[in-house]
């Protein structure tokens, strides 16, 4: 009779006993940090507002992959959940961004928000491909699912110098991922790049989803793929063992090595990458890939001041966005004020 | 009277039986003739049927289906029919006698002709029904046989065939706005969406070059804030030696203790973006004061406008093509 109560004499003698759910919010806390930089790890959801085509669906599903590994892949959503659903659950789970995809009538409209306090941008998707468009248009698509293990890089081009919205987008895009530390970096963990260009004549963002592929310089196709399948080559063809070495292929040599992608590596990434040669970096679209607008700023998760409105569009498609958006229509009508004076302040 | 009951109610399964003649030969006949001998007041419209038709009883139908479709006749029939029903008595009567003659003769074929003479008005009900089975019979094979026009709205029998041409034409009518709406329906949920060509051009090209930029202008970042350490061999003593400082060098630093060499790194490094604000703090995380306390983007526009200047450099995976 005595053994059972052994345990907790034990426990008791080890020191304060800790109860279950403060040791399991610890790990939860711990599991947002990062352990060596001690930054937040931002984690997403990417989610839709409003019934979806089904080509929206996939794009949807598209985002969800360049998010990962931090977001929910198979978030399920339903008719009746609404925004505040979604932040309830964000703030236990430590989720920090949202990436709201609605279809109205006019354009289908990403917006990019920060969890509990906002801002919100909002985007137009003025045109978009699917992954599954991109990998159908390429000869030999390239996706390993090995790629979605790690977070993207972020590459921003043609953002900065700009005016304010674009300086608190730049500020947005740059914490929507974990922060690459230079020093500590594995480089087999940069697989993917995201790429968000600014265009400066059409005034839209680019959104671009590549992998990253390292190729060693100066060495042929042939060696090259002999390396990696690990296959005996068929040497029929030779005379002798040098000719396969030494004979020129067809194929890989046509490719330019420029010398802008060439890169010296600090530690041997894999076989055919080592610290000692140069490597070339090669990009392959893995998509989805989208133009987007700027349309509208809001200091607030979807609601708030709105701190810059697409200026052009403003009057034509005032109608047109109050109707489309069927989240937050009142609080547009209410922001209507702060929008106009908003206008003022750019025509000044 | 129940024999008049079954007179006149004979007639349904008369039809019923009426398809099927030739199987119904097949069939033992034991079966039936424990109903006779239970129900001795059956009619015989059974047993006619077992029976295969004599030629002259199929010309008697095919006189009468020629008379079916002539219009007078039908008017007699009509006549004879109102006639008959005030006057069920005798009916019945002609009933009994009708089965007693034909349980007294088992051959039936021959009587057909005096039975319709004799009581004619009486079996009138039962033979008129199948003379009319007969008549729909051979209408119904006129029509099949009858060869029709090359009709686009096909065989149709009745007089409406304007009726049915116009409802057609409403139906196509309804239907193509309904395949109109549907295609605007796809149109909608699908703009925006656009199929990649099938080669680069020029402006992706440009993108890949950009992000490619940047991505070796990390890589290079990363080889320098890494190399110092590879490029030495630890197997010499005086490269040891070197390494074992660095070594110590950044343990003091993941401590805390600033030491001089590590400021260059540090400096390219995304951590001192966080930590850029006072240096004194530790370097390694969990030492510091503010170790998972908030975010740090809680003033994201305010702080930005300050120091935006001064920040835009230091994360390397931010830089901009418009930088040169």
């Amino acid at each position: 009779m005595r053994q059972p109560r052994s345990g907790p004499g034990k426990r008791r003698g080890r020191g304060p006993r800790i109860p279950a759910a403060t040791l399991r919010k610890q790990k939860a806390a711990l599991a947002n940090v990062d352990q060596i930089t001690g930054a937040k790890i931002p984690k997403s959801f990417v989610f839709a507002r409003g019934k979806l085509p089904s080509t929206l669906r996939h794009l949807q599903q598209d985002l969800r992959k360049v998010m990962l590994p931090y977001t929910a892949l198979n978030l399920k959503e339903k008719k009746r959940n609404n925004l505040k659903d979604f932040v309830n659950v964000a703030g236990p789970l430590g989720v920090s961004h949202f990436l709201i995809l609605s279809n109205p009538k006019s354009l289908p409209h990403l917006r990019f928000a920060k969890s509990p306090q906002g801002p919100t941008f909002t985007f137009q998707i003025e045109e978009y491909s699917l992954a599954a468009d991109i990998a159908n248009s390429q000869k030999r698509p390239r996706c390993p699912p090995g790629i979605f293990q790690n977070s993207p890089l972020v590459v921003l081009g043609g953002l900065t110098g700009l005016g304010n919205p674009f300086r608190s987008l730049v500020e947005y895009f740059q914490h929507m991922f974990p922060a690459v530390d230079p020093s500590t970096v594995k480089l087999a963990t940069c697989q993917r790049i995201l790429l968000l260009k600014h265009d400066k004549e059409k005034d839209v963002i680019e959104f671009r989803h590549y992998s990253i592929k390292l190729q060693p310089v100066g060495v042929s196709r042939r060696i090259r793929k002999l390396m990696q399948n690990n296959q005996v080559p068929d040497l029929g063809e030779y005379k002798d063992v040098s000719d396969f070495v030494t004979k020129a292929g067809y194929g890989s040599e046509s490719e330019v090595d420029d010398e802008a992608a060439m890169v010296s590596l600090p530690s041997d990434v894999d076989k055919l990458n080592r610290a000692s040669r140069k490597s070339a970096v090669r990009l392959q679209e893995i998509g989805p890939r989208m133009t987007m607008r700027l349309s509208k700023v809001e200091a607030g998760l979807c609601s708030g001041d709105v701190l810059y409105s697409w200026p052009v569009e403003k009057e034509v498609g005032k109608k047109g966005t109050e109707t489309g958006e069927e989240v937050e229509e009142q609080e547009e009508d209410d922001n209507a004020e702060a929008t106009d004076e908003s206008e003022d302040e750019m025509e000044v | 009277m129940a024999a008049a009951t079954q007179t006149l109610s004979a007639p349904p399964p008369a039809a019923a039986a009426a398809p099927n003649t030739g199987k119904r030969k097949r069939q033992p006949k034991g079966n039936k003739k424990k109903k006779k001998l239970v129900r001795s007041d059956q009619d015989d419209s059974f047993r006619r049927r077992r029976n295969k038709p004599s030629a002259k009883f199929l010309k008697l139908l095919r006189k009468r289906a020629r008379d079916y479709n002539s219009d007078d006749e039908e008017e007699d029939d009509d006549d004879q029919r109102q006639e008959h029903p005030p006057n069920p008595r005798r009916r019945r009567d002609d009933g009994d006698d009708d089965e007693a003659l034909s349980h007294s003769e088992p051959e039936e074929d021959e009587d057909e002709d005096g039975e319709d003479e004799e009581e004619g008005a009486s079996s009138s009900a039962v033979t008129r029904f199948e003379q009319g089975c007969r008549a729909f019979r051979v209408a119904f094979l006129k029509i099949m046989a009858k060869k029709l026009p090359d009709n686009p709205l096909g065989p149709i029998m009745s007089a409406h065939k304007t009726l049915v041409a116009a409802k057609l034409a409403e139906e196509v009518e309804q239907h193509k706005p309904k395949g109109e709406a549907r295609k605007e329906k796809r149109v909608a949920a699908e703009k925006g969406h656009v199929i990649p060509k099938d080669h680069l051009d020029s402006k992706e090209k440009e993108l890949i070059k950009v992000a490619t930029k940047g991505v070796v202008r990390l890589f290079n970042a990363v080889n320098k804030a890494q190399k110092p350490r590879k490029d030495l061999n630890p197997s010499r003593t005086k490269d040891a030696k070197v390494l074992e400082k660095e070594r110590k060098n950044t343990f003091l630093t993941e401590l805390g203790m600033p030491s001089h060499q590590d400021k260059k790194s540090k400096a390219s490094s995304n951590l001192s973006k966080h930590t850029g604000k006072d240096e004194d703090e530790p370097a390694w995380a969990p030492l510091r004061d503010t170790y998972m306390l908030g975010s740090k983007l809680k003033d994201w526009d305010k702080m930005k406008d300050s120091s935006a200047a001064s920040e835009q450099k230091k994360v390397p995976l931010s830089d901009s093509s418009d930088e040169e």
